[in-house]
């Protein structure tokens, strides 16, 4: 049995020297979205061999990844930058040390035939998890509308069930991501996406977060895995490779590639030279992962998700990919 | 005998043969009435021809009534009409769709290194519920005999089970992972919450139904306390525990489900979340029509093996018991002119 | 039983106190064997819906080694409470129960006990299921199988040691049930009835059987039956209860000699315990049964009678 084997693995671990321990592999948490499934191009290409590091990708469904990460099974997990705030006030904290992408489109606000902008959702229903993402796309858009949260009744959905309840014509429009947000404005006939991540760049940020204890003591295999990032990202930008690579993505979320090829529109993936630059300025705003994250976080105190802000400055560290861009 | 007496007479064994293929026969011809039929049902509308509607798109679904007014309305405007057919909606499979997700998830090679085939992750998915279920059994069995058989135990023990036994398995997910990380071990704890407390009450349930007179008997022969417990509740609820434990097993494939998304997804219940997840509904129920194989035809086995094990319960022998049944019972006439096999049913 | 049909013939009949000289030698005897079996003053109350109900009150009685003896009572006299209490599976509300002397408490071995249910071991075989009590005594081997193997032949059911009970007919379980209980050599064989469950012919086989085996066999029998011509064929003395609460209405010594059998039930002995049996069991005191006001539901000349 397994116990007795990883019984037996705790014990020579403590017994053997520090050396022994460092060679143990990076185990890293993802989950199905097209910025963390490109991970498994590296892991499949052996790329990360490569550059000398061991990497153990692990496979999860995106809560119970953060709940690993949170009860210390795991060194990394892949979460939106807000997310990883929330992970953070749950106790576990966490430093982002590379952006994979930002959402482009994925996340959508989904109405029914006849409703056209956010505008027209003044006095109607909206279908949406409280408290995730997609609530906040919904605010930002009511915003820029000239709205608030009190001109729409947010009707509590998860977000698994959203196609069926805008098909159920219970609510006027839905909040969703991708797969569930495509099959909802299938499963309408007529209905439309009316604002989505691409209208706010930068509302959502994906992001490779690490332990602060990992990230202290093996910080140079951490260096080495995001080495790789750009040759994952030129793989899928190359017309050549691309296919190659949403094949090995398709296969991971156990899908026909075809199928698969449709959420990369909705995803703008970052070279590291781009996350770099969103990760170090100071503005605020969309435009750098500080100004995000703040917005995030003000939007998760407000809405009961935690109770107290988080300290944003720690939560990532640009420095490990500032030291790949140089070697370069 | 069945004519004059229809309610619960045993039917000859062709009939009953015939009636148990019948069963699945049955289902599966509703099946494809409804799937190959094309005016039964059928509510949606599979476009193959747009003409120029900017939303509509060829092989897009739209409820019938949708697609009818949208035709009038493109009449009215005497603009193209689209064009379509009768379809079932997406979550409503033919059994040759099913047939063939079913075979070429048997056949496909996984695509990335390091995956598994599906009858792999099955394995993986029969090792978390064997090991599940075999260490709560080995815990609960033991424990519930003992509160069958003594009042204290089942007094100390009872209420407390009892309270447990509300508390949704599913919730302890995160917990069991940080207790025993990411791999199998959380799953099967988490069959183990989901089966143990169950199978305490029942299998105490059981063995509090043995008839008090077996007890009092073996008391009359000498039978001291430990000789009670061993030599006559465990022997005479054994059947029954048996029944009970097959009963459990099939729980336990129900706490899979959301055992296999505790911790690294794996085994064949995660696929089928994650099918589902795609609307890929001919995988969803090919794995789902391959778990009610493995299940019945498990539950299939145990009671065969029952039967057997349990020999002195069942009312029917086997065939090479009936055999010196009868022979014997002939016998019997001649040496004593008593009626044999008499029903033990008059006491 | 007509009532009517006893006293035509009473003034025909004996007392049933009469007894033979052989039969009163015979007694005389049996008063000389040691007492076995002795009840005094027991009584047991349950406390019921309504209140304590007292089931048994004040039995004290005596029995002597290979006596043969049966109970019998109107339902609801304690006569299965007793024989519990004998056999130590209920404990008495007062007095006390002594074999050879010592009290007892508790079930054991000294006192084996046939049920009317049988409560054969389903799970055992005829063989295993008389060895059981053997082994509870700590015995094994080929020796104990040897011994449970002569229990069976006693009983007839050599043949069938390894069928299970479930494969056996209810007569021939219930001798598997005797074999059983007589295998660890108790004292007092307690019986509850144990025929009651069986139709007539195959009753009248194992009263034979039984007084066969109890020939044969150093052992004392208790008999609980609510059939007054099986008490009679089968007993040395006969107590009688009476109900609410229970207690000793006579202790009858059976006129009729031994060897018994079935021819006996027209002799006049038989015949006159018969109609004592009745009168306290059924008393003619008693109001007779009120006519049912039938209305007739035939055509009118369609008689029966």
């Amino acid at each position: 049995m397994r116990f007795l084997r990883s019984a037996l693995a705790a014990l020579t671990a403590t017994g053997l020297a520090a050396s022994a321990l460092l060679a143990a592999p990076l185990r890293v948490a993802y989950s199905d979205w097209p910025g963390w499934t490109a991970l498994a191009i590296a892991d499949q290409k052996g790329w990360w061999k490569e550059a000398g590091v061991d990497v153990q990708l692990l496979w999860f469904e995106y809560g119970p990844s953060m709940e690993a990460f949170t009860a210390g099974q795991v060194d990394a997990v892949t979460v939106t930058n807000g997310d990883g705030l929330v992970t953070a006030a749950g106790g576990a904290k966490n430093v982002a040390i590379m952006l994979t992408d930002y959402s482009n489109g994925n996340d959508m606000i989904v109405a029914r035939p006849g409703i056209n902008s956010i505008a027209d959702l003044k006095g109607r229903k909206v279908g949406i998890e409280i408290g995730f993402v997609t609530h906040l796309l919904l605010l930002n858009g009511l915003q820029k509308a000239g709205l608030t949260e009190a001109d729409v009744e947010l009707v509590p959905t998860p977000t698994n069930q959203t196609p069926q309840v805008l098909a159920s014509r219970q609510v006027d429009a839905i909040g969703a991501w991708q797969p569930n947000s495509g099959e909802a404005l299938k499963a309408v006939p007529g209905s439309k996406a009316i604002y989505t991540s691409a209208n706010q760049p930068g509302l959502i940020y994906d992001a490779v977060v690490v332990t602060p204890q990992s990230l202290a003591t093996r910080r140079a295999d951490w260096v080495k895995f995001i080495s790789v990032w750009d040759r994952v990202v030129a793989h899928l930008a190359n017309p050549d490779t691309r296919e190659d690579g949403i094949r090995i993505m398709a296969a991971r979320a156990g899908v026909d590639p075809k199928e698969y090829a449709a959420f990369l529109d909705g995803t703008r993936f970052l070279t590291l030279a781009e996350g770099h630059k969103i990760m170090s300025s100071t503005e605020e705003g969309f435009g750098s992962l500080a100004g995000s994250s703040r917005i995030a976080d003000a939007f998760s105190v407000k809405n009961g998700v935690y109770a107290t802000p988080q300290d944003i400055p720690s939560s990532f560290d640009a420095s490990l990919v500032a030291e790949v861009l140089k070697k370069e | 005998m069945s004519r004059w007496r229809p309610f619960r007479s045993e039917l000859p064994p062709g009939r009953r043969r015939l009636l148990g293929i019948a069963a699945f026969l049955l289902p599966l011809l509703v099946w494809s009435l409804f799937s190959y039929v094309p005016w039964l049902w059928h509510p949606m509308i599979k476009v193959t021809e747009p003409a120029g509607v900017t939303w509509l798109r060829v092989d897009q679904l739209v409820p019938r009534e949708d697609f009818a007014k949208l035709v009038e309305e493109r009449r009215a405007a005497d603009l193209a009409i689209p064009e379509g057919k009768r379809a079932n909606p997406i979550f409503f499979q033919p059994p040759h769709a099913v047939a063939r997700a079913l075979y070429t998830a048997f056949t496909t090679k996984p695509v990335l290194r390091g995956d598994k085939w599906l009858h792999e992750s099955l394995a993986t998915s029969i090792k978390t519920i064997f090991w599940g279920f075999t260490i709560s059994s080995l815990i609960g069995v033991p424990l519930g005999i003992l509160c069958g058989a003594f009042a204290s135990a089942s007094r100390l023990t009872e209420p407390f089970v009892d309270f447990v036994r509300y508390m949704p398995a599913p919730a302890f997910g995160a917990l069991m992972v940080a207790i025993f990380g990411i791999h199998l071990e959380p799953k099967i704890a988490i069959i183990v919450i989901g089966t143990f407390f169950q199978q305490v009450l029942v299998v105490a349930n059981t063995v509090r139904r043995v008839d008090a007179g077996l007890l009092e008997a073996a008391a009359t022969l000498g039978a001291k306390r430990r000789h009670l417990v061993l030599r006559v509740l465990l022997p005479a609820s054994l059947p029954d525990l048996y029944n009970d434990l097959r009963i459990l097993l099939g729980w336990a494939w129900t706490y899979l489900v959301v055992a296999e998304v505790v911790g690294v997804s794996s085994g064949i219940t995660f696929f089928i979340n994650q099918q589902a997840k795609y609307r890929n509904f001919d995988n969803v129920y090919a794995a789902i029509i391959l778990i009610g194989i493995i299940g019945f035809t498990t539950d299939q086995v145990l009671g065969w093996l029952g039967r057997r094990l349990f020999a002195w319960k069942n009312p029917r022998p086997s065939r090479f018991r009936a055999f010196f049944g009868r022979l014997f019972a002939g016998r019997e006439v001649l040496l004593f002119p008593d009626r044999p096999h008499r029903p033990a049913g008059g006491l | 039983m007509s009532s009517v049909a006893n006293s035509s013939s009473a003034s025909s009949l004996p007392d049933y106190r009469a007894q033979s000289p052989a039969v009163a030698a015979r007694f005389a005897r049996l008063r000389e064997r040691p007492v076995v079996l002795e009840l005094e003053h027991l009584g047991r109350r349950f406390v019921g819906d309504s209140g304590p109900v007292e089931a048994l009150r004040d039995i004290s009685f005596r029995v002597h080694r290979r006596e043969f003896v049966c109970v019998i009572g109107p339902s609801g006299c304690g006569k299965s409470t007793l024989i519990r209490m004998l056999a130590g599976l209920d404990e008495p509300s007062s007095g006390r129960v002594l074999l050879d002397g010592r009290p007892v408490s508790g079930p054991g071995p000294d006192r084996g006990m046939v049920f009317q249910g049988y409560t054969l071991f389903p799970w055992l075989t005829v063989l295993k299921n008389v060895l059981f009590g053997l082994q509870m005594q700590g015995r094994s081997g080929a020796s104990a199988e040897a011994e449970a193997r002569q229990w069976l032949e006693l009983v007839g059911l050599a043949k069938f040691a390894d069928h299970y009970p479930n494969q056996l007919s209810g007569g021939m379980r219930q001798r598997v049930a005797i074999a059983r209980a007589l295998a660890p050599n108790p004292r007092v064989l307690l019986m509850d009835e144990p025929f009651g469950a069986l139709d007539a012919q195959t009753r009248a086989q194992m009263q034979t059987h039984l007084l066969e085996i109890w020939r044969n066999v150093d052992v004392t029998i208790l008999f609980i039956t609510h059939d007054l011509d099986e008490a009679i064929l089968l007993a040395d003395r006969i107590l009688v209860l009476k109900a609410h609460p229970g207690e000793i209405h006579e202790v009858i010594e059976v006129p009729v000699p031994r060897p018994r059998s079935f021819a006996q039930q027209q002799s006049p002995e038989f015949q006159a315990t018969r109609r004592r049996l009745d009168e306290l069991i059924h008393p003619a005191a008693a109001a007779p049964a009120e006519p049912l006001p039938i209305i007739r539901l035939t055509q009118a000349g369609d008689d029966v009678e």
